[in-house]
């Protein structure tokens, strides 16, 4: 069963039909940041598991 | 009424005579000074020397480099907002101070800290493909800075309308394939394409004063995005930084453009009235 992604802001799994957005972390380039539409519609904060950089 | 002048005299003498005794002291004074003064003379004769040159190339930078960079910035107006604030910028702890006439002032470290991160950011994306990189401004003072940066990298300046659909209707002739990125200058202003990005899945960078809202953007730069020479610096570091990250230049030094190059050159109309 492969690992579905997960929205860094919401943490809910990001379904493959919604304007979903990933991109590497802009601080460190490591991890894989994930936002679904909805957090990226409302500006939510993401948070980098690797380095704490918080953003947009 | 001789009588008199006589009287009113007399306290004068005394002043007089107070006076000489203070001026003579004083130049007793000057008289030591002035050996003192001969002395340091002797002393720069020591050191005095035909060439020039190697006086100058002796005498120490007054700022720092850290210093000079700030002055720069604060010289074009790059922490200045506006008069309104928005909850999204409030909440980041972007903001310096609010001025007593209700301007709000970006915190200056902070912009030096994202303009940084966010060229680490799109040196990735260049490396892959510069052309894929876009990035538009619709504001006219946005314009050549956009279109230096776009020289300086080899990214896709859409400086012009940006015609709905182009990165996202691939039926038309202004269609943008494979776009990786996209870097506005104002979310108010680039707002058609900023909603197209969202469709299209592409992350958004932007600039970010202190009136805009975080809606549909992944990576916010606190600057001013309104003034002319703010503009033509931010752009102009990031440039500057990119070519760092990529190894392109050696050095700071080494970038071929001046700040000049990126400033827009178009006059006010309020300045145009004057004249």
């Amino acid at each position: 069963m492969s690992r579905s992604n997960v929205c860094s802001c919401c943490g809910r799994p990001v379904t493959p039909y919604e304007a979903a957005v990933h991109f590497p972390c802009p601080n460190c380039g490591d991890v894989t940041i994930w936002r679904c539409e909805t957090c990226r519609d409302r500006g939510k904060t993401y948070r980098c598991l690797k380095c704490d950089f918080v953003g947009p | 009424m001789a009588r008199k002048k006589k009287k009113s005299e007399e306290p004068e003498d005394i002043d007089d005579l107070e006076e000489e005794d203070s001026l003579s002291d004083l130049e007793e004074d000057f008289a030591e000074e002035l050996d003192e003064d001969i002395d340091l003379e002797e002393e720069l004769d020591l050191l005095d020397t035909d060439d020039i040159s190697v006086l100058e190339e002796e005498e120490e930078p007054i700022f720092d480099k850290d210093e000079e960079t700030k002055q720069l910035y604060l010289s074009c107006g790059i922490h200045i907002g506006t008069k309104l604030i928005s909850g999204d910028f409030k909440e980041r702890g972007w903001l310096f101070r609010a001025t007593n006439y209700g301007l709000y002032v970006i915190d200056l470290t902070q912009t030096e800290e994202r303009i940084k991160i966010a060229a680490k950011f799109l040196s990735k994306y260049v490396e892959e493909g510069s052309d894929k990189v876009i990035v538009s401004s619709v504001r006219r003072y946005g314009k050549e800075p956009v279109r230096k940066f776009c020289e300086a990298l080899g990214c896709r300046a859409i400086v012009d309308r940006f015609i709905p659909g182009s990165l996202t209707n691939p039926n038309i002739g202004t269609y943008i394939k494979d776009a990786s990125v996209v870097v506005i200058v104002d979310p108010h202003a680039d707002k058609v394409i900023l909603r197209e990005a969202k469709l299209a899945r592409i992350p958004v960078v932007s600039l970010f004063d202190t009136d805009d809202n975080l809606k549909g953007i992944d990576l916010a730069i606190p600057a001013n995005n309104r003034g002319k020479k703010a503009l033509g610096l931010a752009f102009w570091i990031l440039a500057r930084e990119i070519l760092l990250e990529l190894g392109k230049i050696a050095s700071e030094d080494d970038f071929p453009y001046s700040l000049d190059d990126f400033t827009s050159n178009i006059v006010p109309m309020y300045k145009l009235q004057e004249q």
